[in-house]
């Protein structure tokens, strides 16, 4: 990043300034918003900043049933989700890193090109199905239909995971007469996993947050929490329910998604995505 | 890090058969789930939307629900917000991303570094929380309205439940992915390039047009494609921040599907959003295709 050459760095970045303040305003404003309501007790109109600042209403949502119903079965899906993800595409991702099969390419391009079509078109192509097969509005629904989302991500992010593992170190551990699956165990998942961890963690938290195929296949037996915070929103209920949802929700997400970006780096995201 | 070095040669002394059965029990699991979920469902929605089992139990070929749709005036308003919608969304974001992207090039420091974690900031905010932030920013007496108020200044007319609702909403959305996609982009024009340019007098418009835009348009359609993929049939976003009517095609399709319990109109919409979505889809595997490639 550094063409801009002595001519450049010599002066202030003028456009930069112009860039970081129209961002901080577009971008944190509305988060900066949302922050201040959940912490508010009375904003009445003309005022610029809240009458009356107080935690009133983390009690009162915190008091609501719906709102523990709706945590307790989005933990549930999203660790079954998650869980049932791990099983089906980390061997997957050792098998397109590691091993020759025929196909292999064809494949592994076909889990990156089911981003090809529009998503919500495909999610009511499987409504459709699972339309017959009974499983609308039904917890196994939900999970399949958010399986189906975690698929790409788990399996790109851990098959160059497992291309980055020093072959020397297998190569040594083989001579040494270690059989294959110890050095998989004690060489190859050491090394892969902390990728591999940040990958789970981003299944985990992007399935907890999942909305379109939870509101399309569970709706209305399955009210998962973004389900939840849509009737919040639709009904118009006290401001603050959904402000003090979306605070209570997002920050350990936030610090979650702020790890696995460390490990997995940004640039990785849009190459995933064929940039 | 990255994926594109995915399928390097593999080990040499592995016997290849044992590997190969091994290989494909492996992946079996999940392309099995995908070919059950995501491409038996695309062509149960084509086949299912025009063979049509009527009420005498008879399977009959009949594109009466593609004639409904295209002669009926309200899908037919939701097709163009739809279409209006996407190409809106699709200019802003170049128009938007592209200055941040080449920002983000050529320059360093903490600044850069400020600008570049705020750009990709909205990847980590999930859309629910976006859309009921943005309520509370821009909708009624909402905060734009207290600021211009305390500033003397008149009220503007709120975007919420209008059309441009979705568009700012489905703009701060994709925007990281834009200008993550566009860098990626920009990191193919070599520095010496652009300084060869310079070093002779080029002005800084002159090398863009020259120099850059040439090396760009690949990965300015594959960012296009994806947002175009990904706004088209949106669904949170145009739900919660857009007009009741007309709707986008996710609100359309979900009433369709849930509300008025009409699962094959509502296929036929679906399949009516792939055709419009195919050009874009088809150039997006291309590219990927080519990407994967063109790299060792």
């Amino acid at each position: 990043m550094s063409a801009g050459g002595s001519r450049i760095t010599l002066r202030f970045d003028w456009v930069g300034l112009v860039f970081a303040c129209l961002l901080t305003l577009l971008i944190a404003l509305p988060l900066i918003v949302v922050g201040t309501w959940a912490f508010t007790e009375i904003w009445r109109y003309p005022s610029v900043i809240p009458q009356q600042f107080g935690l009133r209403f983390w009690g009162q949502t915190l008091a609501r049933p719906d709102v523990w119903d709706a945590l307790f079965l989005s933990l549930r899906l999203t660790t079954t989700v998650t869980f049932l993800s791990a099983v089906i595409c980390l061997p997957a991702a050792y098998a397109f890193a590691r091993l020759r099969f025929p196909g292999r390419n064809i494949l592994f391009l076909s889990f990156l090109a089911s981003h090809a079509f529009p998503k919500f078109g495909l999610l009511v192509a499987i409504a459709g199905i699972f339309l017959q097969l009974g499983l609308i509005s039904t917890f196994w629904g939900v999970v399949l239909i958010q399986l189906v989302g975690t698929l790409m991500l788990m399996i790109w992010i851990p098959v160059a995971a497992f291309q980055n593992v020093d072959r020397r170190m297998e190569e040594a551990a083989r001579d040494a007469g270690a059989a294959p699956l110890r050095v998989f165990w004690s060489i190859t998942l050491p090394q892969a996993a902390p990728t591999i961890s940040a990958a789970l963690l981003l299944t985990f938290v992007g399935t907890f947050y999942e909305t379109e195929g939870a509101w399309l296949i569970g709706a209305p037996g399955i009210r998962s929490m973004p389900v939840l915070m849509i009737s919040f929103i639709n009904n118009q209920i006290v401001v603050q329910y959904g402000a003090v949802l979306s605070v209570m929700l997002w920050v350990p997400s936030f610090i979650a998604l702020m790890f696995a970006r460390r490990v997995i780096g940004t640039g990785a995201f849009a190459r995933g995505f064929g940039a | 890090m990255s994926a594109d070095t995915a399928l390097a040669a593999p080990r040499r002394h592995q016997p290849i058969d044992r590997g190969s059965s091994i290989g494909l029990l492996l992946v079996a699991l999940p392309v099995l789930l995908l070919a059950w979920l995501i491409v038996y469902p695309i062509f149960s929605a084509v086949v299912g939307t025009i063979f049509v089992r009527g009420p005498d139990g008879a399977t009959d070929l009949t594109f009466a629900s593609y004639r409904f749709f295209f002669t009926d005036g309200y899908s037919l308003a939701n097709l163009w917000m739809t279409l209006w919608t996407t190409a809106v969304c699709g200019t802003l974001l170049l128009a938007i991303g592209f200055p941040i992207a080449l920002y983000l090039r050529f320059s360093q420091g903490r600044l850069a570094a400020y600008v570049q974690a705020l750009a990709i900031f909205p990847m980590f905010v999930p859309s629910i929380i976006l859309a009921y932030a943005l309520i509370r920013t821009v909708g009624p007496n909402g905060t734009v309205d207290l600021l211009l108020n305390a500033v003397g200044l008149p009220k503007l007319r709120t975007p919420y439940l209008t059309p441009w609702g979705p568009v700012i909403g489905l703009v701060w959305d994709n925007l990281p992915l834009t200008v993550l996609m566009l860098t990626a982009g920009l990191s193919s024009v070599s520095n010496s390039a652009v300084e060869a340019a310079r070093d002779v007098g080029a002005r800084p418009l002159r090398v863009f047009v020259s120099i850059i835009l040439p090396r760009m348009g690949n990965s300015m359609l594959v960012t296009a494609s994806f947002a175009v993929l990904g706004i088209f049939s949106a669904f949170t976003l145009p739900y919660v921040l857009g007009p009741a009517s007309p709707e986008m095609m996710g609100p359309f399709m979900q009433r369709t599907f849930a509300d008025m319990n009409d699962p094959l109109d509502a296929m036929t919409q679906a399949v009516i959003t792939f055709g419009f979505c195919l050009v874009f889809g088809i150039f997006y595997i291309r590219s990927i295709a080519r990407n994967r490639e063109a790299r060792p």
